[in-house]
Protein backbone atom coordinates (compact mmCIF):
# COMPACT_ATOMS: atom_id res chain seq x y z
CA UNK A 1 0.00 0.00 0.00
CA UNK A 2 2.77 2.34 1.05
CA UNK A 3 4.56 1.29 -2.65
CA UNK A 4 1.29 2.57 -4.22
CA UNK A 5 1.12 5.67 -2.40
CA UNK A 6 5.17 6.51 -2.86
CA UNK A 7 4.08 5.68 -7.03
CA UNK A 8 1.35 7.67 -7.05
CA UNK A 9 3.05 10.48 -5.49
CA UNK A 10 6.20 10.34 -8.51
CA UNK A 11 3.90 9.85 -11.12
CA UNK A 12 1.97 13.68 -9.71
CA UNK A 13 5.33 14.85 -9.02
CA UNK A 14 6.05 13.95 -12.63
CA UNK A 15 2.83 15.10 -14.63
CA UNK A 16 2.68 18.37 -12.13
CA UNK A 17 4.57 21.84 -13.14
CA UNK A 18 7.39 22.34 -10.76
CA UNK A 19 8.23 25.61 -9.23
CA UNK A 20 7.24 29.10 -10.74
CA UNK A 21 9.76 30.49 -12.97
CA UNK A 22 12.67 31.17 -10.24
CA UNK A 23 13.36 34.74 -9.14
CA UNK A 24 10.92 36.33 -11.28
CA UNK A 25 8.19 38.57 -10.09
CA UNK A 26 5.28 39.98 -12.70
CA UNK A 27 3.85 43.54 -11.44
CA UNK A 28 1.19 46.09 -12.85
CA UNK A 29 1.33 49.84 -12.73
CA UNK A 30 -2.64 49.73 -11.77
CA UNK A 31 -4.90 47.13 -10.33
CA UNK A 32 -8.08 48.83 -12.33
CA UNK A 33 -8.92 50.76 -15.25
CA UNK A 34 -12.00 52.42 -16.51
CA UNK A 35 -12.82 53.59 -20.12
CA UNK A 36 -15.37 53.97 -22.59
CA UNK A 37 -16.29 51.27 -25.59
CA UNK A 38 -14.16 52.13 -28.56
CA UNK A 39 -11.41 53.83 -26.31
CA UNK A 40 -7.52 52.96 -26.13
CA UNK A 41 -6.02 52.48 -23.26
CA UNK A 42 -2.81 51.26 -22.38
CA UNK A 43 -0.92 49.57 -19.01
CA UNK A 44 2.36 48.80 -17.89
CA UNK A 45 3.97 45.27 -16.41
CA UNK A 46 7.17 45.48 -14.70
CA UNK A 47 9.13 42.08 -14.62
CA UNK A 48 11.73 42.00 -11.98
CA UNK A 49 14.73 39.11 -11.60
CA UNK A 50 14.98 38.85 -7.90
CA UNK A 51 17.60 35.64 -8.12
CA UNK A 52 21.41 36.14 -8.15
CA UNK A 53 21.64 35.18 -11.57
CA UNK A 54 20.44 36.84 -15.00
CA UNK A 55 17.45 35.34 -16.61
CA UNK A 56 17.16 34.50 -20.33
CA UNK A 57 14.92 33.07 -22.57
CA UNK A 58 11.36 34.22 -21.07
CA UNK A 59 8.57 35.00 -23.11
CA UNK A 60 5.95 37.38 -21.41
CA UNK A 61 2.39 36.34 -22.53
CA UNK A 62 -1.12 39.19 -21.66
CA UNK A 63 -4.32 37.34 -20.97
CA UNK A 64 -7.60 38.69 -21.46
CA UNK A 65 -10.58 37.24 -19.70
CA UNK A 66 -14.43 37.92 -19.94
CA UNK A 67 -15.11 38.63 -16.03
CA UNK A 68 -18.85 39.02 -16.41
CA UNK A 69 -19.61 35.90 -18.55
CA UNK A 70 -21.78 37.81 -20.69
CA UNK A 71 -18.90 39.84 -22.84
CA UNK A 72 -17.74 38.33 -25.95
CA UNK A 73 -13.71 38.44 -26.00
CA UNK A 74 -11.64 37.60 -28.72
CA UNK A 75 -8.19 38.63 -26.66
CA UNK A 76 -6.97 39.76 -30.56
CA UNK A 77 -9.60 42.26 -30.55
CA UNK A 78 -8.88 43.76 -27.75
CA UNK A 79 -4.48 43.68 -27.94
CA UNK A 80 -2.86 42.87 -31.44
CA UNK A 81 0.84 42.39 -29.48
CA UNK A 82 0.24 40.03 -26.71
CA UNK A 83 3.28 38.01 -26.44
CA UNK A 84 6.90 39.18 -25.89
CA UNK A 85 10.04 37.75 -25.95
CA UNK A 86 12.12 39.38 -23.25
CA UNK A 87 15.84 40.26 -23.61
CA UNK A 88 17.97 38.85 -20.90
CA UNK A 89 17.58 40.27 -17.01
CA UNK A 90 20.10 40.54 -15.33
CA UNK A 91 20.21 39.54 -11.48
CA UNK A 92 18.35 42.38 -9.74
CA UNK A 93 17.27 44.00 -12.82
CA UNK A 94 13.87 44.48 -14.42
CA UNK A 95 11.91 45.64 -17.74
CA UNK A 96 8.87 47.65 -18.42
CA UNK A 97 6.21 46.72 -21.25
CA UNK A 98 3.45 48.58 -22.00
CA UNK A 99 0.02 46.95 -23.41
CA UNK A 100 -1.87 48.89 -25.41
CA UNK A 101 -5.39 47.64 -25.54
CA UNK A 102 -8.21 48.79 -27.30
CA UNK A 103 -11.87 48.91 -25.31
CA UNK A 104 -14.15 46.47 -27.85
CA UNK A 105 -17.16 46.06 -26.18
CA UNK A 106 -18.70 47.15 -22.72
CA UNK A 107 -18.24 44.95 -19.52
CA UNK A 108 -15.77 43.77 -16.95
CA UNK A 109 -12.71 42.38 -18.62
CA UNK A 110 -9.67 40.47 -16.47
CA UNK A 111 -5.86 41.54 -17.81
CA UNK A 112 -2.89 39.81 -16.35
CA UNK A 113 0.48 38.67 -17.53
CA UNK A 114 1.80 35.27 -17.73
CA UNK A 115 5.73 35.29 -17.95
CA UNK A 116 7.39 31.42 -18.42
CA UNK A 117 10.63 30.09 -20.26
CA UNK A 118 10.92 29.36 -23.70
CA UNK A 119 12.99 26.13 -23.25
CA UNK A 120 13.69 23.67 -20.57
CA UNK A 121 11.38 21.61 -18.32
CA UNK A 122 7.73 22.68 -17.73
CA UNK A 123 7.25 25.08 -14.79
CA UNK A 124 4.76 27.34 -13.62
CA UNK A 125 4.58 30.48 -14.84
CA UNK A 126 4.90 33.80 -12.98
CA UNK A 127 1.67 36.02 -12.95
CA UNK A 128 1.26 39.26 -12.64
CA UNK A 129 -2.14 40.31 -9.86
CA UNK A 130 -5.31 41.05 -12.46
CA UNK A 131 -6.15 44.41 -13.99
CA UNK A 132 -9.82 44.90 -13.89
CA UNK A 133 -10.61 46.83 -17.24
CA UNK A 134 -14.39 48.09 -16.74
CA UNK A 135 -15.69 49.25 -20.31
CA UNK A 136 -18.45 51.45 -20.39
CA UNK A 137 -21.12 51.47 -23.10
CA UNK A 138 -21.47 54.63 -24.83
CA UNK A 139 -23.82 55.95 -27.86
CA UNK A 140 -21.56 56.58 -30.24
CA UNK A 141 -23.76 58.13 -33.09
CA UNK A 142 -27.38 58.98 -33.33
CA UNK A 143 -28.77 56.80 -35.86
CA UNK A 144 -31.59 59.19 -36.58
CA UNK A 145 -32.30 60.03 -39.74
CA UNK A 146 -29.92 57.88 -41.37
CA UNK A 147 -32.66 55.86 -43.28
CA UNK A 148 -33.95 59.02 -44.84
CA UNK A 149 -30.61 60.01 -46.19
CA UNK A 150 -29.57 56.62 -47.09
CA UNK A 151 -32.51 56.09 -49.11
CA UNK A 152 -32.86 59.96 -50.81
CA UNK A 153 -29.87 60.18 -52.45
CA UNK A 154 -30.07 57.19 -54.41
CA UNK A 155 -33.06 57.86 -54.99
CA UNK A 156 -32.78 60.94 -56.36
CA UNK A 157 -29.93 59.83 -58.50
CA UNK A 158 -31.85 56.53 -59.81
CA UNK A 159 -34.73 59.34 -60.49
CA UNK A 160 -32.33 61.63 -62.57
CA UNK A 161 -30.65 58.58 -64.37
CA UNK A 162 -33.93 57.29 -65.29
CA UNK A 163 -35.09 61.06 -66.43
CA UNK A 164 -32.10 61.68 -68.27
CA UNK A 165 -32.61 58.32 -70.29
CA UNK A 166 -35.83 58.98 -71.01
CA UNK A 167 -35.09 62.67 -72.07
CA UNK A 168 -32.37 61.27 -74.67
CA UNK A 169 -35.20 58.61 -75.98
CA UNK A 170 -37.84 60.95 -76.81
CA UNK A 171 -34.83 63.37 -78.23
CA UNK B 1 -9.05 71.43 -74.92
CA UNK B 2 -12.70 72.71 -73.38
CA UNK B 3 -14.22 71.24 -76.82
CA UNK B 4 -13.02 67.76 -76.32
CA UNK B 5 -13.97 67.97 -72.03
CA UNK B 6 -17.22 69.17 -73.23
CA UNK B 7 -18.09 66.09 -75.60
CA UNK B 8 -16.50 64.13 -73.10
CA UNK B 9 -18.52 65.53 -70.21
CA UNK B 10 -21.71 64.98 -72.39
CA UNK B 11 -21.33 61.49 -73.20
CA UNK B 12 -20.17 60.81 -69.74
CA UNK B 13 -23.45 62.30 -68.02
CA UNK B 14 -25.69 62.43 -70.66
CA UNK B 15 -25.05 59.05 -72.20
CA UNK B 16 -26.26 57.86 -68.93
CA UNK B 17 -22.84 55.82 -68.16
CA UNK B 18 -21.67 58.38 -65.42
CA UNK B 19 -25.43 58.74 -63.66
CA UNK B 20 -25.51 55.03 -63.34
CA UNK B 21 -21.98 54.71 -61.92
CA UNK B 22 -22.64 57.37 -59.53
CA UNK B 23 -25.84 55.60 -58.46
CA UNK B 24 -23.98 52.64 -57.66
CA UNK B 25 -21.53 54.58 -55.55
CA UNK B 26 -24.16 56.30 -53.61
CA UNK B 27 -25.75 52.79 -52.85
CA UNK B 28 -22.70 51.77 -51.34
CA UNK B 29 -22.47 54.75 -49.26
CA UNK B 30 -25.84 54.66 -48.32
CA UNK B 31 -24.99 50.75 -46.88
CA UNK B 32 -22.12 51.52 -45.25
CA UNK B 33 -23.43 54.41 -43.71
CA UNK B 34 -26.58 52.86 -42.62
CA UNK B 35 -24.53 49.75 -41.26
CA UNK B 36 -22.09 52.38 -38.91
CA UNK B 37 -24.99 54.15 -37.59
CA UNK B 38 -27.30 51.58 -36.23
CA UNK B 39 -25.19 48.32 -36.52
CA UNK B 40 -24.24 47.49 -32.78
CA UNK B 41 -21.44 45.02 -34.17
CA UNK B 42 -19.90 48.17 -35.65
CA UNK B 43 -21.24 50.50 -33.74
CA UNK B 44 -18.78 50.04 -31.33
CA UNK B 45 -16.38 52.68 -33.57
CA UNK B 46 -16.17 56.51 -32.31
CA UNK B 47 -17.67 58.78 -34.39
CA UNK B 48 -14.37 59.65 -35.94
CA UNK B 49 -13.92 56.34 -37.09
CA UNK B 50 -16.87 55.74 -38.93
CA UNK B 51 -16.71 59.14 -40.37
CA UNK B 52 -12.30 57.86 -41.71
CA UNK B 53 -14.38 54.53 -42.40
CA UNK B 54 -16.82 55.98 -44.82
CA UNK B 55 -14.19 58.60 -46.08
CA UNK B 56 -11.85 56.15 -47.24
CA UNK B 57 -14.48 54.11 -48.84
CA UNK B 58 -15.15 57.00 -50.82
CA UNK B 59 -11.85 58.20 -51.83
CA UNK B 60 -11.41 54.54 -52.86
CA UNK B 61 -14.15 53.60 -55.06
CA UNK B 62 -14.53 57.40 -56.32
CA UNK B 63 -10.96 57.13 -57.55
CA UNK B 64 -11.52 53.16 -59.03
CA UNK B 65 -14.70 55.00 -60.68
CA UNK B 66 -12.28 57.55 -62.32
CA UNK B 67 -9.95 54.81 -63.32
CA UNK B 68 -12.29 52.59 -64.76
CA UNK B 69 -13.66 55.57 -67.15
CA UNK B 70 -10.17 56.83 -68.26
CA UNK B 71 -9.35 53.33 -69.13
CA UNK B 72 -11.97 53.40 -71.59
CA UNK B 73 -11.48 56.32 -73.13
CA UNK B 74 -8.86 55.43 -75.96
CA UNK B 75 -8.97 52.10 -76.52
CA UNK B 76 -12.93 52.24 -75.96
CA UNK B 77 -13.52 54.77 -78.79
CA UNK B 78 -11.23 53.02 -80.81
CA UNK B 79 -13.18 50.07 -80.71
CA UNK B 80 -16.40 52.06 -81.19
CA UNK B 81 -14.77 52.81 -84.49
CA UNK B 82 -15.39 56.85 -83.29
CA UNK B 83 -11.28 57.45 -82.73
CA UNK B 84 -10.91 58.30 -86.28
CA UNK B 85 -13.40 60.66 -86.76
CA UNK B 86 -11.64 62.65 -83.25
CA UNK B 87 -8.72 62.43 -84.31
CA UNK B 88 -9.78 64.21 -87.84
CA UNK B 89 -11.00 67.34 -85.22
CA UNK B 90 -8.63 70.29 -85.66
CA UNK B 91 -8.13 69.87 -82.08
CA UNK B 92 -3.90 68.80 -80.87
CA UNK B 93 -3.52 65.67 -79.27
CA UNK B 94 -2.80 67.35 -76.23
CA UNK B 95 -5.66 68.74 -75.98
CA UNK B 96 -6.94 65.63 -76.52
CA UNK B 97 -5.96 63.33 -73.94
CA UNK B 98 -5.85 66.61 -71.03
CA UNK B 99 -10.21 66.85 -72.05
CA UNK B 100 -10.49 63.31 -71.92
CA UNK B 101 -8.28 62.86 -68.52
CA UNK B 102 -10.58 65.86 -67.22
CA UNK B 103 -13.56 63.79 -67.75
CA UNK B 104 -12.63 60.64 -66.26
CA UNK B 105 -11.86 63.22 -63.46
CA UNK B 106 -16.11 64.60 -63.07
CA UNK B 107 -16.63 61.24 -61.93
CA UNK B 108 -14.88 61.50 -58.94
CA UNK B 109 -16.14 65.32 -58.57
CA UNK B 110 -19.16 64.07 -58.72
CA UNK B 111 -18.60 61.05 -56.25
CA UNK B 112 -17.40 64.05 -53.52
CA UNK B 113 -20.13 66.19 -54.35
CA UNK B 114 -22.60 62.71 -53.11
CA UNK B 115 -20.24 61.69 -50.03
CA UNK B 116 -21.09 65.46 -48.58
CA UNK B 117 -24.25 64.99 -47.15
CA UNK B 118 -22.97 61.22 -45.46
CA UNK B 119 -19.64 62.88 -44.57
CA UNK B 120 -21.94 65.89 -42.70
CA UNK B 121 -24.30 63.76 -41.22
CA UNK B 122 -21.91 60.97 -39.35
CA UNK B 123 -19.22 63.81 -38.31
CA UNK B 124 -21.87 66.86 -37.26
CA UNK B 125 -21.55 65.36 -33.87
CA UNK B 126 -18.02 65.87 -33.14
CA UNK B 127 -16.99 69.34 -35.51
CA UNK B 128 -15.54 67.03 -37.78
CA UNK B 129 -17.16 67.56 -41.27
CA UNK B 130 -14.48 70.47 -42.50
CA UNK B 131 -11.82 68.34 -41.79
CA UNK B 132 -13.13 65.33 -43.30
CA UNK B 133 -14.27 67.34 -46.17
CA UNK B 134 -10.79 69.27 -46.84
CA UNK B 135 -8.33 65.60 -46.33
CA UNK B 136 -10.88 64.05 -48.61
CA UNK B 137 -10.61 66.60 -51.38
CA UNK B 138 -6.90 66.81 -51.27
CA UNK B 139 -5.80 63.26 -51.08
CA UNK B 140 -8.87 61.80 -53.09
CA UNK B 141 -7.98 64.48 -55.80
CA UNK B 142 -4.01 63.30 -56.00
CA UNK B 143 -5.25 59.75 -55.93
CA UNK B 144 -8.04 60.34 -58.44
CA UNK B 145 -5.61 62.41 -60.65
CA UNK B 146 -2.74 59.33 -60.53
CA UNK B 147 -5.70 56.44 -61.18
CA UNK B 148 -7.08 58.64 -63.86
CA UNK B 149 -3.43 59.35 -65.59
CA UNK B 150 -3.18 55.20 -65.20
CA UNK B 151 -6.05 54.67 -66.52
CA UNK B 152 -5.89 56.35 -69.43
CA UNK B 153 -2.07 55.71 -70.15
CA UNK B 154 -2.71 51.55 -70.05
CA UNK B 155 -5.86 52.72 -72.79
CA UNK B 156 -3.88 54.71 -75.25
CA UNK B 157 -1.66 51.05 -75.44
CA UNK B 158 -4.11 48.40 -74.93
CA UNK B 159 -4.82 46.32 -77.93
CA UNK B 160 -8.19 46.13 -77.16
CA UNK B 161 -10.47 47.72 -74.65
CA UNK B 162 -10.70 44.30 -72.30
CA UNK B 163 -6.99 44.22 -72.15
CA UNK B 164 -7.15 48.05 -71.11
CA UNK B 165 -10.07 47.40 -68.59
CA UNK B 166 -8.49 44.40 -66.64
CA UNK B 167 -4.92 45.58 -67.17
CA UNK B 168 -6.43 48.51 -65.33
CA UNK B 169 -8.13 46.71 -62.30
CA UNK B 170 -5.31 44.41 -61.78
CA UNK B 171 -3.14 47.05 -61.13
CA UNK B 172 -5.47 48.87 -58.46
CA UNK B 173 -5.99 45.72 -56.64
CA UNK B 174 -1.89 45.26 -56.77
CA UNK B 175 -1.97 48.32 -55.50
CA UNK B 176 -4.79 47.92 -52.46
CA UNK B 177 -2.94 44.37 -51.89
CA UNK B 178 -0.60 46.14 -48.70
CA UNK B 179 -3.91 47.42 -47.22
CA UNK B 180 -4.64 43.77 -46.64
CA UNK B 181 -1.22 42.89 -45.10
CA UNK B 182 -1.39 42.03 -41.23
CA UNK B 183 -0.55 44.62 -38.69
CA UNK B 184 2.38 42.78 -38.15
CA UNK B 185 4.05 42.65 -41.77
CA UNK B 186 2.94 46.93 -41.67
CA UNK B 187 5.33 47.50 -39.31
CA UNK B 188 9.40 47.86 -39.21
CA UNK B 189 11.18 49.85 -41.70
CA UNK B 190 10.19 47.64 -44.78
CA UNK B 191 6.39 47.39 -43.74
CA UNK B 192 6.69 51.49 -43.06
CA UNK B 193 8.47 51.87 -46.51
CA UNK B 194 6.10 49.55 -48.16
CA UNK B 195 3.69 51.77 -47.31
CA UNK B 196 5.04 55.21 -48.03
CA UNK B 197 5.82 53.95 -51.31
CA UNK B 198 2.45 52.92 -52.18
CA UNK B 199 0.48 56.02 -52.68
CA UNK B 200 -2.84 54.47 -51.92
CA UNK B 201 -1.78 53.05 -48.58
CA UNK B 202 0.24 56.60 -47.75
CA UNK B 203 -2.85 58.70 -48.52
CA UNK B 204 -5.15 56.43 -46.49
CA UNK B 205 -2.76 56.36 -43.67
CA UNK B 206 -2.75 60.11 -43.82
CA UNK B 207 -6.76 60.48 -43.94
CA UNK B 208 -6.83 58.06 -40.98
CA UNK B 209 -4.16 60.21 -39.04
CA UNK B 210 -6.03 63.60 -39.48
CA UNK B 211 -9.55 62.15 -39.12
CA UNK B 212 -9.17 59.60 -36.49
CA UNK B 213 -6.30 60.57 -34.31
CA UNK B 214 -7.09 64.39 -34.87
CA UNK B 215 -3.26 64.89 -36.21
CA UNK B 216 -2.85 68.54 -37.48
CA UNK B 217 -2.46 68.76 -41.12
CA UNK B 218 0.86 68.96 -41.17
CA UNK B 219 1.90 66.17 -38.46
CA UNK B 220 1.82 63.57 -41.14
CA UNK B 221 2.55 65.71 -44.44
CA UNK B 222 5.40 63.28 -45.44
CA UNK B 223 2.69 60.68 -45.68
CA UNK B 224 1.33 63.03 -49.72
CA UNK B 225 4.81 63.13 -50.58
CA UNK B 226 4.12 59.75 -52.64
CA UNK B 227 0.50 60.32 -54.01
CA UNK B 228 1.47 64.36 -54.90
CA UNK B 229 4.43 62.54 -56.78
CA UNK B 230 2.67 59.35 -58.45
CA UNK B 231 -0.25 62.22 -59.42
CA UNK B 232 2.18 64.71 -60.67
CA UNK B 233 3.99 62.28 -62.54
CA UNK B 234 1.40 60.11 -64.32
CA UNK B 235 -0.54 62.83 -65.18
CA UNK B 236 2.78 64.16 -67.46
CA UNK B 237 3.20 60.88 -68.59
CA UNK B 238 -0.44 60.35 -69.99
CA UNK B 239 -0.37 63.89 -71.70
CA UNK B 240 2.50 62.88 -73.47
CA UNK B 241 1.35 59.57 -74.32
CA UNK B 242 -1.79 61.14 -75.21
CA UNK B 243 0.08 63.93 -77.49
CA UNK B 244 2.55 61.53 -78.96
CA UNK B 245 1.67 57.46 -78.88
CA UNK B 246 -2.15 57.96 -79.88
CA UNK B 247 -2.82 55.45 -83.17
CA UNK B 248 -5.89 54.32 -84.82
CA UNK B 249 -4.26 50.69 -84.25
CA UNK B 250 -3.80 49.54 -80.62
CA UNK B 251 -0.65 47.93 -79.32
CA UNK B 252 2.65 49.44 -78.75
CA UNK B 253 2.71 52.12 -81.66
CA UNK B 254 5.94 52.89 -82.16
Amino acid sequence: MRRVALVALLLLAAAAPAHAVAGVAVTNDRTEITTKIGRHVIFHSRIANRGNAPVSGLVAHLNVVDLTGRTYVDPEDWSSHRTRYLAPIPAGGSVSLAWPMNAVNAGTIGLYVAVLPRTGPPVRPATSPTVRLRVLDRKTLNSGGILPLALGIPAALGLLTLGVRRSRQGG
Amino acid sequence: MLVVLGQELRDLWLGGRGLVLTFAFSLLLSVIAYLVATNHALNFLEHRETVNLLLQVAIAVGSLLALLTAADTVSGERERGTLESLLLTPVSRLALAAGKLLGSLSLWAVALVVTVPYLWFLGRGVGLVGDALVTGVVVGTLLAVFLASLGFLISVFARSNRVSLSLSLLLLLTLFVPTQLPSAAQQGWAGDLLLRLNPITAGEHYVGKVVTSAHPWSEDLSWLVSPFVCAGVFAALALLAGARFVRLGGGAAA
